[in-house]
């Protein structure tokens, strides 16, 4: 059985992508537990920061995410950790500086637009921590992006957000019963308090992840985002 | 469905060519143009990366900022788009919509370059002698960056003696008199000194005493942000006339010892200038006309290049190459298509591009990508190696010079494309002038 810590849910589709970290010896590392026949849940009914016992076992999976194991039996709750606590390990496993420091790889730019993206035999990892120097969420039409600046003072623009909870947030904010000009408003708390909310938490830490090969690229892509949003900021705008 | 691009509407219809063609770069040229109600996503056309990647490329293109939520509550059609643009008032036009409008209240009024020139250091350095001052393998620089020579100052030169010969060639090539001057703009990467590079050519010109004079940064970005600089000074009547001039002394900071060959050997000395007029007044019959300027700064690439003075007076050079290199293509490609998008000019019938040299392979590579060829680039970096602010300037005064040797009606249009550590990176575009009824 292995304890995992659950510090990553993204919404992928219609399925979810889980991420934990995983004590093995002295070092804390990130494990993705996959399904046997596919890369992502139908139902994950857990919270980041769940502690959950499980049965997974190595899984010869493309690379770069060769954190995959896959899960041979369910999920058993254990106990669960508060988000500043769930950072503490996070900031023990993979992290870098810098963006070849990321995925251990150059990242390129995409020629005909936006986004970033790595080789797929080139990167050595798909998931990866970091502090930013400063970080802003966005609505580009009807998707929703973020662009950050890393501590080498490099900046990544347009990854796609897929941290569930972000996105369960963004779309409650959109929600028609909340009444007119809701994109304004919520562009406007971006910009604002959210600001203010998000670079003052002294949890405040991010995950970039690389999607899964589609063709032939990894595009990068924001994981997680801490702290959570919580469902009372809607209240503020 | 699907309509053919290109269509009627699309030639008359300068922010639906702009639209169309983004898609196009997007999806790619096997895509038919979708009907304009089409919604890109749900129909599977684009993925989500590839609607925000075409938003951001029309956004850039359009130079109206960005879409923002704006669109959130709409299709993610060509129709949800054009609205949007059209709602804001794009500053998108075709080249042929730039006669300042008659009726306008306010006009803007188009500055036309003049006169122009460059200068170089006068030691022409083989650059295996430069390979062996460096202790780097003799042959090095040639065989990986193509540089043949390297153009240093002589003792007695530096980049106020360039600066002063490059404006004072530029000014008479322009028939306009130092004092008809009302502005000095000029920029420098090795410059560092006071008075500035811009003050002491103000007394060095001998232009008139309330002349302005102002020093922009950028490094290799420099000459496009003075350019874009004394078109807004013409353009709002506040200047008839300014001089932009570019000076770059590399030899004199990035010497063995201090950073390694293989940054250092590639740079060389020199200077640009060149004269802009403004087209409301009766001051030039002839030159090129300054088009729109996009610029930005792609962050990613921040770490490729760092300079800082070290505590023990030196310098700290952190110099990615690889990194650099690869980011140097990619975003001058894009700057480049972006000019081509905005101004509507076809890169097939471009005169010349003058665009920052790194070195000449580099340009060589560049004119492949971009489906040109590499003779429409003048081949400043291969004689004179890098000249920081002044490649794109020699590069400029070079397709000038050429161009003057043709008929006026063969002269075609220029276009500018130039990047600074950032990475900053900025492009423009000039179109042959002449005055209606100009002999």
């Amino acid at each position: 059985m292995t304890k995992l810590l659950i510090t990553e849910i993204t919404r992928m589709g219609p399925a979810f992508c889980v991420i934990g970290l995983q004590r093995e010896q002295e070092k804390i590392q990130s494990i993705r537990p996959v399904p046997a026949f596919t890369n992502g849940w139908k139902n994950f009914p857990h919270q980041r920061g769940d502690i959950l016992e499980c049965a997974l076992v190595p899984f010869p999976g493309a690379k770069p995410h060769v954190e995959d194991r896959v899960s041979t039996r369910g999920f058993e709750k254990s106990s669960t950790l508060r988000e500043a606590e769930t950072v503490a390990f996070l900031r023990k496993a993979e992290m870098a500086q810098s963006l070849p420091d990321l995925f251990d790889c150059p990242v390129h730019e995409n020629k005909k637009g936006s986004g970033l993206f790595a080789m797929p035999h080139e990167a050595k990892r798909s998931i990866c921590g970091c502090e930013t120097q400063n970080l802003r969420l966005e609505l580009c039409a009807n998707e929703f992006r973020a662009t950050l600046a890393l501590p080498s003072g490099e900046a990544l623009r347009d990854l796609p957000v897929v941290d569930r909870d972000w996105r369960d947030f963004i779309e409650a904010a959109l929600s028609p019963v909340r009444g007119a000009n809701r994109a304004a408003r919520l562009d406007r708390f971006l910009n604002s308090q959210f600001h203010y909310k998000i670079m003052s938490c002294p949890h405040h830490f991010i995950r970039l992840g690389l999607t899964r090969p589609f063709h032939d690229l990894c595009w990068l892509m924001l994981d997680t985002l801490f702290p959570l949003p919580k469902a009372e900021w809607l209240e503020e705008f | 469905m699907t309509r053919p691009s290109n269509t009627r509407s699309a030639e008359k219809d300068p922010l639906r060519r702009l639209v169309e063609e983004c898609f196009q770069r997007e999806a790619g040229l096997s895509v038919p143009i979708p009907d304009e109600n089409t919604d890109l996503i749900e129909t599977g056309i684009l993925d989500s990366m590839g609607w925000v990647s075409f938003l951001r490329a029309v956004e850039s293109a359009s130079g109206g900022g960005e879409f923002g939520s704006s669109l959130s509550e709409r299709s993610a059609s060509f129709a949800a788009v054009l609205a949007a643009l059209r709602s804001r008032g794009s500053v998108v036009t075709d080249v042929s919509q730039y006669e300042p409008a008659p009726n306008a209240s306010k006009t803007v009024v188009p500055a036309i370059l003049t006169g122009s020139s460059a200068a170089v250091g006068s030691r022409i350095v083989p650059s295996e002698e430069v390979d062996r001052a460096f202790g780097m393998p003799a042959g090095k620089l040639r065989s990986r960056a193509g540089i043949e020579s390297l153009a240093y100052v002589a003792e007695s030169e530096n980049e106020l003696t360039l600066a002063a010969k490059a404006a004072q060639e530029a000014l008479r090539a322009a028939a306009c008199g130092a004092q008809q001057l009302d502005w000095i703009v000029a920029t420098s990467e090795t410059h560092h000194d006071y008075p500035s590079l811009s003050a002491q050519l103000h007394s060095r010109l001998l232009v008139r005493e309330n002349c302005g004079a102002l020093d922009v940064g950028g490094a290799c970005l420099g000459l496009l942000n003075a350019l874009v600089f004394a078109q807004s000074l013409i353009g709002s009547g506040q200047a008839r006339s300014v001089a932009v001039v570019t000076a770059d002394v590399h030899s004199r900071t990035l010497t063995p010892g201090r950073v390694a060959g293989e940054f250092g050997g590639l740079f060389g000395d020199g200077a640009s200038a060149f004269v802009l007029r403004s087209a409301a007044g009766n001051d030039s019959n002839e030159g090129y006309r300054l088009g729109e300027f996009l610029f930005g700064c792609a962050g990613q690439y921040a770490t490729a290049i760092q300079v800082s003075d070290s505590k023990d007076g030196g310098l700290t050079v952190q110099f990615d190459g690889e990194a650099l290199s690869r980011a140097a293509i990619t975003r001058m490609e894009k700057v480049l298509a972006s000019v081509e998008l905005r101004s509507g000019i076809p890169r097939g019938s471009v005169g010349g591009f003058a665009t920052h040299q790194p070195n000449p392979r580099l340009v060589a590579l560049l004119a492949k990508q971009c489906g040109v060829s590499p003779r429409t680039f003048p081949p400043i970096a291969q004689v004179s190696g890098n000249l920081g602010s002044s490649t794109c300037g020699a590069a400029l005064h070079e397709t000038l010079r050429s161009a003057s040797k043709q008929a006026r009606h063969d002269r075609g249009p220029i276009f500018l494309a130039s990047l600074g550590p950032g990475l900053l990176f900025g492009g423009g575009w000039l179109t042959p002038h002449e005055v209606r009824g100009a002999v």
